[in-house]
């Protein structure tokens, strides 16, 4: 049902728009005093537009009902798979990797909106009626349905993305009912097929795991975003130095730092303070998400609520862990704050799905 | 979380357990949140200040400028010595790995990328503070492949640079190496002594040492701000270096180089003075050895080659190597006798080409003798019997005195290092010695022809026939005539040092330079330098080896002594062929090819280019 309800607008969570038109603030501003790629704020500028981009597609995915969009889940979830696909017969690679598959004048990012695609179907899944009660069935099903983008995403390859999947289908299993001892035994097995997961990883990817376990593993190579990131942070000390001081970002010290390092220039820039201002920012926009969960009796409602959440939470977790040194590296952008379009869209849409839910809560 | 109780009012009262588990699941995330805040809180807070100074550190690099060491000059101010750029290897120790493992790690790389031993590395650090700012020089004169290594590596081998220093260039690799000496890292006595630093270039012998106070000049250094890829961003300050002085020798490069030419593939020296000054104008040792090999990084066995070459490359033959003056010696001879009266120009003797003295038999060169001659014959054909005779009447005594008088027996005062003082016998000193101890007549007979006991220096030998040439003024030979600072101008000047006078009546001065004249132009034993139309006086000499076995027959030192042109002379030539032969034969001809060099060369290139 598009075209918006005087009573739903009556419903529009405020504060989680505000703490996320925050972040956006504090994202284009610190990617205006790095001059990467063209000259001036240009990524800035463009964060921007991406971010107006984003709220329009916030707006559109608020307004309508999600239950319609839970629906059609299924279909949405085969048309990702296919774009998923595509990227391997069309996509374009940088730096060896083929993530992107170009749209007119602008890149996406397939994987980065599959992931929205697959909240809801698992959100389907598990309210289906072939899942009820959610148990040992519920398990069977969604097996195939985390394996096949999981494989395909590993394979651009992308693995941060692919694990982001796995905790957003646990949160929703366990929120939907799942037993904590049947969670358990999957935990187990999953410890156990540990060994067989480090056959699977690329010589890269393993070396990633090996130098989060010993960080002087090798200073200059692997290791040394980490090292780079740590000393950013640290230097930024209490207040940090300032846009004009803050010498890691600005001599390219720091790797990535426009995208998946963004967090270590902040952090020069702006210190503890700063920190806290971005982390206090985030918790807002997540608790935000958990209360909508938590405060949603409709099932779908709270699932589709519950599933966004986690899904932002977990990738602003993994990233700020990994750019303080608590994880390994893997590539996960952090949300808002990382430049990306793709990643700006889908946040927001994930933003959207939260509204609609939040709206539709009373009705 | 506030606002969660206000929900679930359609259903309230009735269990919700979903609703716990995403409450648990927020309560999970928060936790999460709170470790990222400890973590910053250990990072930021606790750990900044050293993540601040590895920041600094990552930002600023110490880029020392080497000053170039002072330039020499001849005295046309043509420089005998330059500098170039080279590259070399060093360590900043407060930019190394702190961690020592990680430490040996780096220089573990480096030692294999440019084959230095990792104990040699390692002990270079240890002689430094480890939190120096001031590289640590490991090798010096790295080829462009172990650059290009080291460069590809950089980013792995942090506190590792290499250095652009000037380094010496010399014309040739054997050029003026005994006058000007090489140059090399200052060794472990020298940094004893605390006036330099470890990795310091300094003269090890030669002009080099002598001067190097003069030469070393003050090293600058910058401070730059660099990126992750070590490229400057901004200098944050700046040293500059203070090259060292300039210093104008009194060397003739064009002469020297002649002289070298002349004396290649003999072993012997050759010395040119200017007798109105004692300039020295060319000074050539040969062997030499290639000084510019011992500038860079000489390995062992290349050094023990130099060290047990039984040539002595290393030996500055024209004051460390001491000779019979042969019949060079006559000079003093006869200005003894002619002063002293003993001996007249008119005085004969008959020549049979044998000397009798008690049981003794002394020959002359000539078998057969030169019939009978007289002083200026004597002279002119080296005739050995005349002064055999002249000598004995003149007496040993006599003849010492004015050897010493001619500065033979003394040190010339030059201002390199290892002078030999040669030796004249005195019989007086030998009178009151034991039964058979004291002076022989024979020895007297032996001083006459400049063999015995008597021994000479090539330099010796120059500053005696000077004196000749100026009128009896022994000067102190000069090689350096002044030091200039780049700002400050002259900081040290030598107008040259009188170290004694002959005291010879004109009359003989005249008769010494006529028969040195004869020797060379009427047929005498140095007609070999002769030069058609232009006057030049000199005298032969073949200091004979003792014969200790067959082989070394014919193994004498040739002497040739001469000054031009006769009438107001402007150089003294002295040439030394080690086991060449006869004076007359081997170095006659080669002072005359320098003599010609230096005048006629000269005054043909001048008239082309009037």
């Amino acid at each position: 049902m598009v075209g918006i309800d005087r009573r739903l607008l009556q419903n529009v969570d405020w504060p989680l728009l505000g703490a996320t038109l925050g972040l956006v603030i504090l994202s284009a501003s610190t990617l205006a005093t790095l001059h990467v790629g063209r000259a001036g704020g240009g990524v800035a500028l463009r964060q921007i537009a991406w971010f107006g981009v984003g709220l329009v597609a916030l707006m559109i995915v608020a307004s309508i009902d999600y239950r319609r969009l839970v629906q059609i889940a299924p279909l949405l979830y085969v048309l990702g798979l296919l774009t998923l696909v595509a990227v391997f017969v069309f996509g374009r690679t940088v730096s060896g990797a083929r993530r992107w598959l170009l749209v007119g004048p602008v890149s996406i990012q397939p994987s980065e909106l599959f992931k929205i695609c697959f909240v809801l179907m698992a959100v389907w899944l598990v309210t289906s009626r072939w899942a009820q009660p959610v148990g040992k069935t519920a398990l069977v099903l969604a097996a195939p349905m985390l394996m096949v983008p999981m494989a395909l995403i590993v394979k651009q390859p992308d693995l941060g993305t692919a694990l982001l999947l796995l905790p957003v289908l646990i949160a929703l299993l366990v929120a939907a009912g799942l037993r904590l001892r049947l969670l358990g035994g999957l935990a187990l097995a999953g410890l156990a097929a540990m060994p067989l997961v480090w056959f699977v990883l690329r010589e890269y990817q393993r070396e990633r795991i090996l130098v989060f376990l010993d960080p002087l593993r090798d200073p200059l190579g692997t290791a040394y975003n980490v090292i780079q990131a740590k000393i950013a942070i640290g230097s930024g000390q209490l207040l940090g130095k300032g846009v004009a001081g803050a010498t890691q970002s600005r001599l390219a010290f720091l790797p990535e730092r426009h995208t998946d390092f963004i967090f270590a220039v902040f952090a020069e820039t702006w210190g503890f303070v700063g920190c806290l201002v971005l982390l206090t920012c985030y918790a807002l926009l997540l608790l935000r998400g958990f209360d909508i969960a938590a405060s949603t009796r409709e099932p779908v409602g709270r699932l589709v609520a519950l599933g966004v959440t986690s899904l932002v939470a977990t990738q602003v977790l993994i990233n700020v862990g990994m750019v303080t040194g608590l994880l390994p590296v893997v590539g996960i952008p952090l949300p808002l704050m990382s430049y990306g379009g793709s990643s700006m869209v889908v946040s927001m849409m994930a933003l959207g799905l939260l509204l609609s839910v939040r709206m539709r809560q009373f009705q | 979380m506030s606002r969660l109780g206000y929900v679930g009012t359609p259903m309230a009262g009735r269990p919700d357990p979903g609703r716990r588990r995403v409450i648990v699941m927020a309560g999970l995330v928060s936790v999460a949140l709170l470790v990222i805040v400890c973590q910053l809180w250990y990072l930021q807070v606790l750990e900044g200040g050293r993540f601040q100074e590895a920041s600094d550190k990552n930002r600023t690099r110490i880029r020392p400028i080497a000053a170039p060491r002072g330039i020499l000059f001849d005295r046309n101010g043509l420089p005998l010595v330059d500098n170039r750029p080279a590259f070399t290897l060093s360590l900043i120790p407060r930019e190394l790995e702190r961690d020592p493992a990680a430490r040996d790690a780096t220089l573990g790389r480096v030692a294999s990328l440019v084959q230095i031993p990792f104990a040699e590395l390692q002990e270079a650090l240890t002689r430094i503070a480890p939190d120096s700012i001031l590289p640590v020089r490991v090798r010096r004169g790295l080829s462009m492949d172990d650059v290009a290594r080291i460069e590809e590596w950089k980013l792995e081998l942090p506190g590792v640079i290499v250095e652009v220093e000037p380094q010496r260039a010399y014309p040739t690799s054997r050029f003026a190496a005994h006058l000007l000496g090489y140059v090399r890292e200052a060794n472990d006595e020298q940094l004893k002594q605390g006036r330099y630093r470890r990795g310091d270039m300094v003269g090890q012998s030669g002009l080099e040492r002598l001067l190097d106070e003069f030469l070393r000049g003050k090293d600058g250094g910058e401070r730059i701000e660099v990126d992750a890829f070590g490229r400057q961003i901004r200098l944050i300050q700046s040293t500059e270096p203070h090259p060292g002085a300039q210093v104008v020798t009194t060397i003739d490069r064009r002469i020297q180089e002649a002289a070298e030419k002349a004396m290649e593939g003999l072993a012997g020296s050759v010395v040119v003075l200017d007798p109105r000054s004692g300039d020295v104008l060319a000074m050539v040792s040969t062997p030499a050895f290639e000084i510019d090999r011992f500038t860079g990084t000489i390995d062992r066995n290349a050094w023990l080659r130099v060290i047990q070459d039984p040539e002595h490359p290393l030996l500055n033959r024209t004051i460390q190597s001491q000779y019979a003056p042969g019949s060079v010696f006559k000079i003093v001879v006869a200005a003894a006798g002619l002063q002293e009266g003993t001996l007249a120009p008119t005085d004969r003797t008959n020549c049979a080409g044998q000397f009798h003295l008690g049981e003794w038999t002394f020959k002359d060169w000539k078998e057969g003798g030169h019939g009978s001659v007289d002083l200026l014959d004597a002279m002119r054909h080296s005739c050995n019997i005349f002064f055999y005779e002249k000598g004995l009447k003149i007496g040993g005594q006599s003849i010492a005195k004015y050897a010493n008088a001619f500065g033979l027996g003394r040190p010339t005062q030059i201002d390199l290092p290892g002078e030999k003082l040669g030796l004249i016998p005195h019989p007086k000193l030998r009178k009151d010695k034991r039964v058979g101890g004291g002076w022989h007549a024979g020895e007297t007979v032996n001083m006459s022809i400049g063999q015995g006991a008597v021994l000479v220096t090539p330099m010796q030998v120059a500053r005696m026939m000077g004196a000749v040439a100026n009128g009896g003024v022994l000067w102190k030979p000069r090689l350096v005539q002044r030091i200039e600072r780049p700002e400050k101008g002259v900081v040290w000047a030598d107008g040259g040092t009188v170290t004694g006078h002959v005291e010879l009546s004109p009359v003989v001065w005249a008769f010494l330079r006529q028969s040195l004249w004869s020797v060379v132009n009427e047929g005498g034993t140095g007609v070999a330098a002769r030069i058609p139309g232009f006057d030049v006086a000199g005298k032969t000499g073949t200091a004979q080896m003792i014969a200790k076995s067959r082989a070394d027959k014919g193994q004498d030192h040739a002497w040739f002594a001469s000054f031009a042109p006769v009438r107001d002379p402007e150089v003294v030539v002295v040439v030394l062929v080690e086991r060449g032969g006869k004076g007359g034969q081997v170095a006659a001809p080669i002072a005359r090819k320098i003599l010609n060099a230096i005048f006629l060369e000269k005054v043909a290139s001048i008239e082309i280019d009037g």
